[in-house]
């Protein structure tokens, strides 16, 4: 895993990051969704955003937000439908490959 | 000192991608996985391949495993630590998930009837499907949605190549996941993927318009439908299940409100999920057992080895007599 491809990886998940409008037609789709933004596609795409372009919030967090994501795309069928199509859930998804891509070059440095 | 990144990625889901890359399924288990097809004569060669899916084949275990995690998870030990206990347990050579599913594995197993189910349900309608058996892969897909996209690829690449050797052209699936993922992941990963990937529920729904054949139950039921997140999201199949309930006499389909049917269904929480958040999985799976409880049905229908798992978990702790049933046995005693 070169550092490019890392880098490709980063600038994919945020292009896809600017598309979205946050409008927060997804926030309520999520089953996930108990009253704190964060537990919302919209919100955990701005926290991936954050982290990447800004380094803000820790990685712990981060992953448990990535994580608790069911990826079960309620959330980019009503991105899809009413607002950018930014697909929300495949970006998640990218994002956890992002950590797992962090963490094997992580292991190739010790 | 920030948090190294190998330490936020779920211990649960680093455990299944090991077994899938060591052992060629879920849970490391290492007993055979074709045990249901004994007696059923499957072909190992044929023109419509049977991919089973390391889903129902070993749900009776993971059942066990889960709500050992899930009561490890009350007694304030995380998910991780539990896993952490296995995992040094191996490595002395000690199989500690082989033992404590042997021993955990529910007694009543509803998943793989499921499978003998499909293939009664398929030769009663004409088509005589082929299987694997032993040389049957894992499709990998739980490592995809994990992150961990390398060994997916991989994994991806030598499933087709034993697709291949065995001659297989098309695939009926069974498993929502494990379909979709041989439908729509597999060709973004493997040069030239040429292999026909269908839904058992897709053949099925074309093989009774076809055939004309009316199914009937005994005693008049009122069913509802759950949707899978990879079946009715990911590949688009809404309407095929409702065609097949409707299609059998004697069958009553209520649903819930418009909001939470076909592709706008509720996520149930269960699969993926609960290997990294079992509570919050655990919550999902009580807003939609009430969803579906408020529309009066005595059984939930649904067609996805962790749905089932999850909503008959809630129908238990809920102490309700709702039946989760899946869609091909309830065909099955139809036909």
């Amino acid at each position: 895993m070169s550092s490019s491809d890392l880098q490709h990886l980063e600038k994919e998940i945020t292009d896809n990051i600017q598309r979205c409008w946050k409008c927060r037609m997804c926030v309520a789709m999520c089953p996930t969704y108990e009253g704190w933004f964060s537990q919302s596609a919209a919100g955990r795409l701005m926290a991936i955003n954050l982290y990447i372009k800004h380094g803000l919030g820790d990685v712990k967090t981060l992953a448990d937000l990535i994580y608790s994501c069911a990826a079960c795309r309620r959330c980019q069928e009503r991105c899809r439908e009413l607002s950018t199509d930014c697909h929300p859930a495949d970006t998640i998804l990218k994002a956890r490959q992002y950590l797992v891509r962090k963490a094997d070059s992580e292991e190739g440095k010790d | 000192m920030s948090t190294p990144f190998k330490n936020v990625i779920p211990a649960g889901h680093v455990h299944i991608r090991d077994n899938v890359v060591a052992k060629g399924n879920l849970t490391g288990i290492s007993e055979k996985k074709d045990i249901w097809a004994k007696g059923l004569n499957l072909p190992m060669q044929a023109e419509h391949m049977l991919f089973a899916g390391c889903g129902y084949q070993q749900m009776k275990y993971v059942e066990g495993m889960m709500s050992a995690l899930k009561s490890a998870g009350k007694m304030g030990m995380g998910v991780g630590r539990v896993v952490g206990i296995s995992k040094a347990f191996s490595k002395v050579g000690i199989n500690l998930t082989n033992m404590t599913a042997k021993t955990m594995a529910s007694k009543e197993d509803p998943y793989t009837p499921v499978l003998v189910s499909s293939v009664n349900v398929l030769r009663k309608l004409g088509i005589t499907p082929g299987y694997l058996h032993e040389t049957e892969p894992c499709c990998g897909s739980p490592m995809y949605y994990a992150g961990f996209e390398d060994d997916y690829a991989e994994n991806a690449r030598k499933n087709y190549r034993i697709f291949k050797d065995a001659g297989a052209m098309k695939l009926i699936g069974i498993v929502p996941g494990c379909t979709s993922a041989l439908k729509y992941n597999y060709p973004k990963y493997v040069k030239g993927y040429d292999l026909e990937v269908y839904h058992i529920l897709e053949v099925i729904a074309e093989q009774l318009k076809n055939s004309g054949v009316r199914p009937k139950v005994q005693e008049p039921l009122k069913v509802t439908y759950h949707d899978p997140c990879q079946l009715s999201r990911y590949m688009k199949i809404t309407q095929e299940p409702r065609e097949i309930l409707k299609s059998i006499e004697g069958i009553e389909l209520v649903e819930p409100d418009a909001e939470q049917v076909g592709r706008w269904s509720t996520c149930c929480g269960g699969g993926n999920l609960e290997t990294s958040h079992p509570e919050l999985s655990e919550r999902m799976g009580d807003r939609r057992f009430e969803a579906l409880q408020a529309t009066g049905a005595s059984i939930i229908v649904t067609n996805c080895p962790a749905c089932e798992m999850q909503l008959s978990h809630q129908a238990k702790k809920t102490g309700t007599d709702i039946k989760v049933v899946d869609i091909l046995r309830l065909l099955d005693e139809a036909l």
